[in-house]
């Protein structure tokens, strides 16, 4: 317990760092550094509406972010969230074009289906790379993303293009009314039910079943795993296609909640924030919903940012970025604060 | 068929210059996910210190100043804060991204093409069709094989490898894991630097945000697919240079008949039955606990 508080505090601190070392960098580039700040809190969780929209990017972080804390748990660097996000969105927006017309309630089951299947498919091939000719699975995972990547380009400017829009940035035709599953500010009883439900299955399966003690001594010493007469590679691939699916669900959440539509290159940076989120909780379950809800407070910011503080768009990605390169830190702090031992 | 060689020279040269900074860091047991943002600070350093100098040889200092400079950062986040290699190599990819963006935002006052008056030193008539080549390109073989004597035929070479494979060993023996990491780390600032200079100036001068569009990651790749030897990283960078080359070369002859986005997939797909491939043959090497430095 002691322990945790202690490397939430960290994290805290590591943030609040991060914050002020960006803060430093825009004044001298300008612009006005505490206004920045300011907003950055606000547009997270003071202003009116605020928490509800940080929910609204929150939860589908959540939801990647468990499943790729599965992967990581099992010891496999699965880096590919982005690109199982994007292809869990084609073929839910796939499934959604071909059973238009059905009733909601086969329909929506179904296209869920759909999604979280395109996800583990994009997770599976990794892995059979990966466990069954020892290939490094951070390569293809990243190859992945790109893939998707150019796929949704594809899909979203050929077989599921919407005749009716613009040029500027092509999507598909947008999903029924009758099948949305929130409506475009994005938080309904539906989404938070589902982002509830799969915390409390991913809950018990990393600490309540012999899976998740398998999965996590394995990450550890797979040696030792094997001789003990479980099949590594039955874990590994598990670990990764419940993560893909997990991140193929949070793309079919995109799709059917806030955006009703998939658009090329839409939420570039969903699945490189959910492996932070991951990372910074410590790949716990209940510390990545807390950390979900830091980062989704910050997405919201990010939107709220360039109206408030003049800031250029990049800012955001600087703000994220510095996040990024600091808050696995885990040194000094406790020992500057005197908290006692470290924990690593 | 010069045009085809020119081309493939030309996009695979600054791959190369980064996928040794890979190797570098790599052989120091770093695995340096910021190559992309570094080799973007380079590119705009080169642009814009083309520009206010008017001097091409300031314009690589300050670019090999800058990318020091941010791998040093790097180096202090990892080896003092004891960060994840990984993480903090992908947030300093995003600052360099980031950061060279908000760079030409605040001096123009938007986010466009910023062109400088001229590029880099090419090497002339002598050398026929392929004259316009810049320099950078007749000095990477001398700097991979530089690269190679260092790592592979000197003794610091063998404690660079010894820092990163058995940090514990190398510190008992009297070396300073930390201190060689370090170095390691900056001298991939100079190659980062010079391949985001290449890439900036080989043709057309230019720097637009994202300008690297994910070369980065490709050298980053490549430097594993060689399995951190110089000249075969350097192989693996040509590797994915020409499947590029070919790609493009696909979609001019059958971009109409074949979707454009599924042509420009084949050098992806190139890389990952590579990999599959060099992971078959026991080549590669693989990151383990999520490329932690083996002394933390």
């Amino acid at each position: 317990m002691r322990d945790r508080a202690i490397a939430i505090l960290r994290s805290l601190i590591f943030v609040a760092f991060s914050l002020i070392l960006c803060a430093v960098v825009f004044q001298f580039a300008g612009y006005n550094a505490p206004q920045m700040l300011t907003a950055v809190v606000d547009g997270a969780f003071l202003r009116p509406g605020a928490v509800e929209q940080s929910l609204r990017w929150a939860l589908p972080l959540f939801i990647t972010a468990v499943g790729v804390g599965i992967s990581f748990r099992a010891g496999f660097f699965n880096i590919g969230a982005q690109g199982q996000f994007y292809v869990g969105a084609i073929a839910a927006a796939f499934a959604a074009e071909a059973l238009r017309g059905g009733p909601a309630f086969i329909v929506i089951p179904l296209i869920f289906l759909a999604g979280m299947t395109g996800g583990a498919l994009w997770a599976l091939w990794p892995g059979l790379l990966k466990l069954r000719s020892g290939t490094d699975e951070v390569i293809p995972a990243l190859r992945g993303n790109f893939l998707a990547g150019l796929l949704l380009v594809y899909v979203t400017s050929g077989p599921l293009k919407d005749p009716s829009g613009s040029g500027q940035q092509v999507s598909s035709r947008p999903l029924d009314a009758a099948y949305r599953i929130s409506n475009s500010l994005g938080l309904s009883p539906t989404i938070i039910g589902i982002a509830i439900v799969v915390g409390i299955l991913m809950w018990v399966l990393v600490n309540r079943t012999s899976f998740g003690v398998l999965a996590s001594l394995a990450g550890r010493n797979g040696t030792m795993v094997r001789w003990q007469g479980a099949k590594l590679w039955q874990l590994g691939l598990s670990s990764f296609v419940i993560s893909g699916a997990l991140a193929g669900l949070a793309g079919t959440i995109e799709f059917m909640g806030p955006n009703g539509r998939i658009a090329s290159g839409f939420l570039p940076t969903h699945g490189f924030t959910a492996i932070l989120i991951a990372l910074v909780a410590n790949l716990s379950v209940v510390g990545t919903a807390a950390v979900a809800i830091f980062f989704g407070g910050l997405a919201s910011a990010a939107l709220y940012l360039p109206i408030m503080a003049g800031l250029p768009a990049a800012a955001i990605d600087i703000i994220n970025a510095a996040i990024a390169l600091f808050i696995t830190a885990r040194t000094h702090v406790e020992k500057f604060l005197r908290l006692g031992r470290r924990s690593s | 068929m010069n045009d085809v060689i020119i081309a493939i020279l030309r996009s695979g040269t600054p791959l190369v210059y980064v996928t040794l900074a890979g190797v570098i860091a790599q052989r120091a047991g770093v695995w340096n996910l910021g190559l992309e943002g570094l080799m973007n600070i380079g590119a705009c350093a080169t642009i814009l210190g083309i520009m206010l100098t008017q001097s091409y040889a300031a314009a690589i200092l300050i670019a090999i100043a800058m990318c020091v400079i941010a791998s040093v950062l790097l180096w202090f986040v990892i080896e003092k804060l004891k960060a994840n290699p990984i993480i903090a190599g992908l947030g300093l990819t995003g600052l360099g991204i980031g950061g060279t963006a908000l760079a030409v935002e605040s001096i123009f006052g938007s986010q466009a093409t910023v062109t400088a008056p001229f590029g880099a030193p090419k090497l002339g008539a002598a050398f026929g069709a392929y004259g316009v080549l810049s320099i950078f390109v007749a000095a990477m073989p001398f700097v991979v094989f530089a690269l190679w004597l260092l790592l592979k035929r000197s003794r610091f070479g063998l404690q660079l490898s010894a820092s990163g494979e058995h940090p514990f060993a190398a510190r008992g023996v009297g070396i300073q894991p930390v201190r060689m990491r370090l170095i390691a780390l900056s001298i991939g600032g100079i190659l980062c630097a010079i391949g985001g200079a290449e890439l900036a100036t080989r043709s057309l001068q230019f720097f637009s945000p994202g300008k690297t569009s994910r070369r980065g990651f490709m050298a980053f790749a490549a430097g594993l697919f060689g399995g951190a030897h110089p000249i075969r990283a350097t192989a693996a960078a040509f590797f994915f240079a020409i499947a590029g080359a070919l790609g493009i070369r696909a979609q001019l002859m059958f971009g109409d008949k074949v979707p454009h986005d599924l042509l420009q997939a084949l050098p992806y797909l190139a890389t990952v039955f590579g990999v599959w491939l060099s992971g078959k043959l026991g080549g590669a090497k693989t990151a383990g606990s999520f490329g932690e430095l083996k002394d933390q």
